[in-house]
This record gives C-alpha cells, structure tokens and sequence, in this order.
C-alpha cells in the first residue's frame, strides 16, 4: 500500500492491563448484563484498580448492556467517554482503537472493553436470523437481496469467497480442515475452552456434516454464552500497575470500497479480504514493525477458510499460498506463527473475537496455557467480510 | 439448574435405567373392527388389511390384517388410563415421572426406531415390556435444557414371540417459567418466505420483478451499471439513473449448497448461486431444475422470474444446455 | 375392487422419487386419528387444554404420523410389499389448517432370502417445517407370488 500511514499519535500511548472473562457455556443461566458485570469487575480486579478509576468505556453496537448500567454497579464515578463499534464481530478491534485515540488525546485515561452474549441459549445468529422488517433498518434492505432466496446463515455467506478462493487458489476443504485441526489442537489444552481435550483429526473434519458447501461442521465456530472485558489505561499509569501491560502498538479500523455487509460479493475479487489489505500496512507502519517481527497471532476465526486470505494479507505469506504456510504446521503448536493458542472461536468460544484478544493479553504477559516462547507483538484482528480492525499489541 | 442438582437428578434415575417391566397386555385381540377404523382413519386402501379376497387370493393371512405400524395401538390404555387385564401396576415411565418432579415437567417424543419382524391377523393377542436404556447427559436444545431417554419396547405375540420392536427416544425438558401476563400461544401459521422490504432506493427493482422484468440500475450521466440498487453512481456520484431490462443470461461466478440448518419453507439441500449477468453486474439467486453436484463455477444459466409465493416474484436461474 | 398394482424391482433405480402426497390437516383428522390410535393425550383433541400446555391448537399424535408414512410407502410399493423398518425424527407439529406434504426418494437396493429390500428416505413437511424425515426400509412384492 502506498498509502499514508495513518498519524501514529495513538502509537504506544495506552496498554491493556486488565482481563476478565465468565466461563464460556452452551447455558450461561444469567443475563448478559451479569455477564457483562462479571466480566468487568474480573477485569478491574485483574487490573488492580476500582470502578471509580475509570472514567471511558466503549464496546459492540450488538451488546445489549448500557454504559450507565455497568458504571453504577461496579462503582463507578462518571464517563467522559464511550463509544460503540458496529458490524458484529467486525466490532472486536474499534473499542481499542476508539480507547488509544481518547487516551491519547488526553479525553480520559482508563477505559473498559467489553462485550457480554447469551448467543448460544439467546438469540442465535446462526439459525438464519430475522431483523426487523421496517424500510427503516438498513439490515433488512440489504438482506433482501438474499433471504428471499433462503440465503440467511452466515456459513452461506462465507461459503461464497470460500468456494472462489479453492477456485482461484487449487485450496481444498483439507486445507480449511488443518486451520480447524491446529485450532482444536489448542483448545484440548486449554481448560477454559468448550473443547477441552477434544481434538480432532482432518478425517473427521473431512467427515463432519456439510453445512453449506464447502463449508463442514468443523469448518464453523461455535455458538456460545460468556462475556469478556478489558482496561485500556494510559502507558504511564500502567507503569504502576502490577500486569506487564500489553501496549496498543497499531491499531486500526478498516472499512473498503467493495465491503458489504456479510455480503461482499460484488468486488472484482471476492477470494481475499480487502479490508485487511487495506489496513495492514498501516498497522504494521504505526508499530514500526514488520511481519518478521510478530510472534503470535490471534486471527478472527468465525470460519476456519476465512483464516487463510489473513495470513496473507498481513505478510506471513505470498497471496494464495497460505494453503501451503498452514499445510507446513506453521500455525499450529510450535509453529513460526502460532495462531489462536487459547483455541479460538472454533475451539475455545464465540465470544465475538474477543476471547482472542485476551489470549493475546496473556501471550504478552507470559501467562497463556499453550505459551509461545519470548512473545513481544501479537497481531489481533477482528471479523472478516463486515467492516473490520485489526491491532498490534506489544510487550510493555 | 445447579451441575449438583443434576447430579442428584441422575443418581437418582440411573439404578432404573435397564429396568425391563411388563408385561402390559392389550385390552381384545386383534379385531377387524379396530384394523377398520385405523384403516378409515388413515384413509388407508391397502387391501391387504381388509380385503378378504384380496388376501385369499395372495397370501396365506387367514384374517384381517392388521397395518404393521398399529403396533403400539395394540396395548395402549384404555380412555380410563387403565392398562389391559393382567397387566403390571409398575409405571413404565418411573424415570420420567421423577424427572417431571424435578422440574423437567416438559416431554416430547423425537425419534421412533421400529422393525417389524411379522404382521398380526385376526385372533392374535398382544403384549408388550419396556426398558429405559438410555438416559443423556444434561442437553440444551430449542425447547430447552432436559434429557434424551430411549425407551427399548418389546412386542410379543400370545407365543411370547416379538412380532415388532422399536426404540423411542424422548426429550425429558425444562419448561421455561412464563412472563407474567404473557398470552396464548396465537395461532399457528405458515412459515413462508421472509418478504423483501422496500424503501425509495429499491422499490422500482421489486416493481419491476412483479412486472415479469429483472431491472438493473444504469447511471444516466456515465452509463455504469450498478446492482444491488443505491442512489448515487459509485464512478460519478451522480444521483440520476434510469434501468435496463436484463436479459437474464450469465454464468455463476460463487456457489454454495445450503444444507444445514434447515430453514422452512426452503427445499434441501438449496443451492445458492452468484451469477454474472451477461450486462456486467452480480446478482445472487437460487439455481434450480439442477442437482447439488451439477453446478459448477462458470455454468451458463439463465432467468426465470417465478411468483414463490403471493406477491413475490424472485428472478430464478436454471442451467443452460449448450 | 381396486386394481392390484405391485412394485417391481426392475421398475426402481436408485435415486428415484416417491410420488408426493399432500395431507390436508384438520381438526377433524386429528381427533379421529388419535382415537383410533387409542390415544386419549388432551392435546389430541381438546384445544383449550393445548393451549393451556403452550401450543397454539390440538396436533397430531405420533402414532398417526407413523399411521401415515406406513400408508405413504405401501400406496406406494403396492400390497405385496412388507414394512420391515420405519425410523423417524420428528419435528414442526401438524396443526389443523396446514398441509403436510410427504415426498421420499429411493436410497439404496438389497436383496434378502431372494426377495428385494428398497431403502427408502422420506420426509412430511408442512408449513413450518419438517414434520417427520426418516429412513424405512420396504420388501417388495414377491414377483412369483403376486397375483
């Protein structure tokens, strides 16, 4: 890309110092506001700080919790600054972008991060979700040039780039089935995740029901009820904190010409995702670092095919050969670029992406069940094929 | 409910898991008058079943016979919840009466595995067991969280021969409490395809689906062609355009096969096609008239605009034979 | 007296599909089904009590449901044949007022003791759904033996 890097005055000013998560279920038994609470009074504690330490709190257009709520019980003061993203899953990285930009700008200095679901025992997005039917709602506009026809999962949405990308690239459902394998290989390690000590083999994968072709069972992430939270605070008070802060190097949101809604599929191309095309230079340019340089990855898993055009977009690999990068092992444990060691959201939780950036919290402090050896950046991306982020975090 | 009151729940029903009880014998024979009103019921014409010259001449049944999936029929209770003459007093269903006690007080019957192994005539007489086998795990399904119990069901003949056997699985569930003040369930309705919305940008498109006419957008300041519909041309901003009628000629550039989860009112497996109109824009539709495993990227189709249902009209594509 | 049309092996192949059939549900059926099936559960034929337990209207019991997909398959393979398996799941209810449309295609041929095993998938699907989708597996007629 040629194009200017974005004004790095959000570079290194703010760092993750606190996580927080519920345990991740098919039945979470509470509402999401709980969740939500939960999730954020760990993450404070996590942090070492109290809820009247913070002072902005930004999260999912999605989420169904109120800042108001959430700042009067965990005893909070006041909000100078909040803010949602939209998009679904493409929402994971704005909130940290939105938090590095209002504390480098001196807005505020300590900001929560949170997104609470009942996905699995509430509203399922997989089960071909209806939105409202007023002329109002750009949701149902777009979609109805597609639920007519009962083109309404998301799975058949990807299956569309996933079928041109084995097309124009020779990839195969196997090379979709190892990203889900390394994946599952990670979870069965981790006793948070939901397939703890269930792995799977490529047979298997390979065997799984087909769900819209070519996309398997195992090529989808899972429907799950949990919550996450995190506190952004300045890099200098993070300095008196107990955590090794986990500083937003580059961060970035991304939105292209051609992006859509779930449905991009009027690009010239449609196999790769302009939006990380678009925003990976940029990202890489306000770390000042390179894909040499990243240790660990966790990349926005919803669909194991939509892990590959990732890889390249950010520089791991050459344009259609992350078939080959993945066939190689190196994604997988004791691979050159460990992808999602916590299981992603095919192993561990769909927690909208943000169960991923907590393991690359933990990646950075050294903390991580399936821990990558000297980790100083991980790269952090949200949901492919919406509007989109993505973000480097580095040791503190 | 609480992993240990689970627990408990399961320790409880457990030791009467592989409990076979029985017998639970049927109120008559085998009867022509019952096989009849099953029959009528059924609107069943098999002359197998009633047909005396039917069956005299082709096979060796001596009587009436009675339709293989009666069944069970055979030794239900009586309309005052009494079981035949002879029968046990033991509750076949103990497990789930304790389950109910415990909250589960949801049941409904999900699959039915039966094998006949010789059907009734006339005269026979009519027994059954029945063993739980099974009991699942604590699962969360649509109507909500409970237990799969598979019933093994043994019927047997006045020889103690079992003339059919079948496994019938239940769902033992958890009734969700009601909001206060919440209404009756309404009535039931078809399930039919989610109506498109319009507003001012796109109005003219469906119009013009309802008038027999795929139209797509043409900006009248540089002639682009643009699809789905918007207001303003994306290569000059202007905001005026008019349309052109596809021909409804192109080939698929994506596809997928759509086959689980099955949404109603949808046939599967369905399949999804994104086409390349022969005009130079995308449109995505469902490809018909073809099987799963014939479409392929770049197969030639073309349009047919279908009426899917009252006041709908959908541009449909089918394959072309070269 | 209906005239005797048995299926013949020869006239099947795999992939061939049943004739479909449509079942106009009403209340009428429901309830008489349902006696006739001895089942006597309030939500076969006293529609306040279905109400009361959370459904919209009376439905139709399983026992009917197996009725019916046992007529479906020999309507369609003719009086000589013999059931030898149903299996089934069961799904959207069948309320008074919708339509139940039973379609089946054939799986798989086998032969056993000389005689012809049809496999048989099939499904009832009204408007909210699948009601029922199974598996049976059907005898055909015996060629020397029909009449």
């Amino acid at each position: 890309m040629s194009a200017p890097h974005s004004s790095a005055t959000l570079s290194r000013k703010a760092a993750i110092v606190g996580i927080g998560a519920t345990e991740f279920s098919k039945d979470s038994g509470r509402t999401e506001m709980q969740l939500a609470l939960e999730a954020v009074k760990a993450a404070l504690d996590d942090a070492g700080l109290k809820g009247s330490d913070i002072d902005g709190m930004s999260s999912f257009s999605m989420d169904h919790n109120w800042e108001n709520e959430i700042l009067r019980q965990v005893g909070g003061k006041e909000l100078k600054f909040f803010s949602r993203t939209e998009f679904g899953g493409g929402a994971a990285c704005g909130p940290f972008v939105h938090a590095a930009t209002a504390i480098a700008s001196g807005l505020c200095n300590t900001v929560v991060i949170y997104r609470a679901l009942n996905e699995r025992s509430g509203l399922r997005f997989g089960a071909g979700q209806l939105f409202n039917t007023s002329p109002l709602d750009p949701n149902i506009i777009n979609f109805s040039h597609y639920f007519p026809y009962g083109f309404m999962t998301p799975a058949a949405w990807i299956a569309f780039s996933a079928r041109r990308y084995m097309h124009e690239f020779g990839a195969t459902s196997e090379d979709f089935g190892r990203v889900a394998v390394a994946m599952r290989d990670f979870a069965a390690t981790n006793p948070n995740a939901f397939f703890y000590q269930k792995p799977i083999t490529l047979e298997q994968h390979q065997t799984s029901r087909m769900i819209a072709d070519p996309l398997r069972l195992l090529d989808c992430c899972q429907e799950s009820d949990g919550a996450v939270a995190f506190v952004v605070t300045s890099v200098e008070r993070a300095k008196h904190l107990a955590n090794i802060p986990a500083v937003i190097a580059g961060a970035r949101q991304s939105i292209a010409s051609t992006t859509r809604m779930m449905t991009p599929f009027y690009g010239e191309s449609i196999s790769g995702i302009p939006e990380f095309d678009a925003c990976a230079d940029d990202v890489y340019g306000m770390a000042g670092l390179s894909p040499a340089d990243i240790d660990m990855a966790c990349l926005y898993d919803h669909f194991s095919p939509w892990v590959l055009p990732q890889l390249e977009a950010f520089g791991f690999c050459k344009r259609g050969e992350a078939k080959d990068f993945v066939k190689d092992g190196h994604i997988g444990r004791g691979g050159k670029l460990p992808v999602n060691t916590h299981g992603g959201q095919l192993g561990e939780a769909y927690i909208h992406g943000m169960n991923g950036i907590a393991e690359a919290v933990r990646q950075i402090r050294g903390t991580s069940v399936n821990q990558v050896a000297n980790v100083n950046h991980v790269l952090i991306t949200a949901g492919a094929g919406v509007p989109t982020g993505a973000a480097i975090l580095a040791k503190g | 409910m609480s992993d240990p009151a689970v627990a408990a729940l399961l320790e409880l029903v457990t030791p009467l898991v592989n409990r076979r009880v029985g017998p639970y014998n049927g109120w008559n024979p085998v009867t022509r008058t019952q096989i009849w009103q099953w029959c009528m019921a059924m609107g069943d014409e098999n002359p197998l079943y009633l047909d005396d010259d039917y069956r005299a001449a082709n096979t060796d049944f001596t009587g009436a016979v009675a339709p293989p999936t009666m069944m069970q029929m055979w030794t239900m209770r009586a309309v005052n919840g009494d079981h035949g003459p002879g029968s046990t007093r033991q509750n076949p269903y103990e497990i789930l009466a304790i389950m109910e006690q415990h909250g589960f007080a949801g049941v409904m019957a999900v699959s039915y595995d039966q094998t006949f192994h010789r059907y009734l005539q006339e005269g026979d007489q009519v027994h059954h067991y029945s063993t739980i086998i099974k009991i699942s795990d604590l699962k969360t399904t649509g109507v909500g969280k409970g237990f799969f119990v598979t019933e093994k069901a043994e019927y047997m003949d006045q020889n103690n021969e079992v003339f059919a056997e079948a496994l019938i699985t239940y769902f033992q569930y958890q009734t969700p409490p009601k909001q206060p003040g919440a209404k009756k369930a309404a009535a039931p309705g078809k399930i039919n395809r989610v109506h498109p919305v319009e507003n001012q940008d796109t109005a003219h498109f469906w119009q013009g689906l309802r008038d027999g006419k795929l139209l797509i957008q043409r900006c009248t300041s540089c002639n682009t062609l643009r699809h789905p519909p918007q207001p303003m041309c994306e290569k000059c901003q202007s905001l005026q355009w008019d349309c052109i009628e596809s021909t409804g000629q192109g080939s698929v550039y994506t596809f997928t096969v759509m086959h689980y989860p099955e949404i109603p009112p949808f046939d599967y497996p369905n399949t999804i096609v994104l086409v390349d109109l022969q005009e130079g824009v995308r449109i995505v539709s469902q490809l018909i008239d073809t099987k799963p495993g014939d479409v392929h990227i770049g197969m030639p189709v073309a349009m047919q605009i279908k009426e899917v249902q009252d006041g709908m009209s959908l541009p449909l594509f089918r394959p072309v034979q070269k | 007296m209906t005239t005797i049309h048995n299926l013949q092996a020869s006239q099947i192949q795999t992939g061939d599909k049943l004739p479909e059939f449509a079942l106009p549900i009403t209340a009428r059926l429901v309830v008489s089904a349902a006696i006739a099936t001895q089942d006597f559960q309030d939500v076969h034929h006293d529609k306040a009590a279905a109400q009361e337990k959370g459904t919209p209207d009376i439905f139709m019991n399983i026992l009917t449901t197996n009725g019916f997909v046992g007529r479906y398959l020999t309507d369609w393979a003719g009086p000589g044949s013999r059931i030898k398996k149903i299996r089934f799941n069961l799904g959207a209810p069948n309320y008074p007022g919708d339509t139940m449309i039973m379609s089946g295609e054939v799986k798989e041929l086998s032969e056993e003791n000389g005689l012809t095993l049809v496999h048989v998938e099939f499904r009832g699907k009204n408007g909210m759904g699948n009601h029922v989708s199974g598996s049976a597996i059907v005898q055909l007629a015996d060629k020397g033996a029909s009449k």
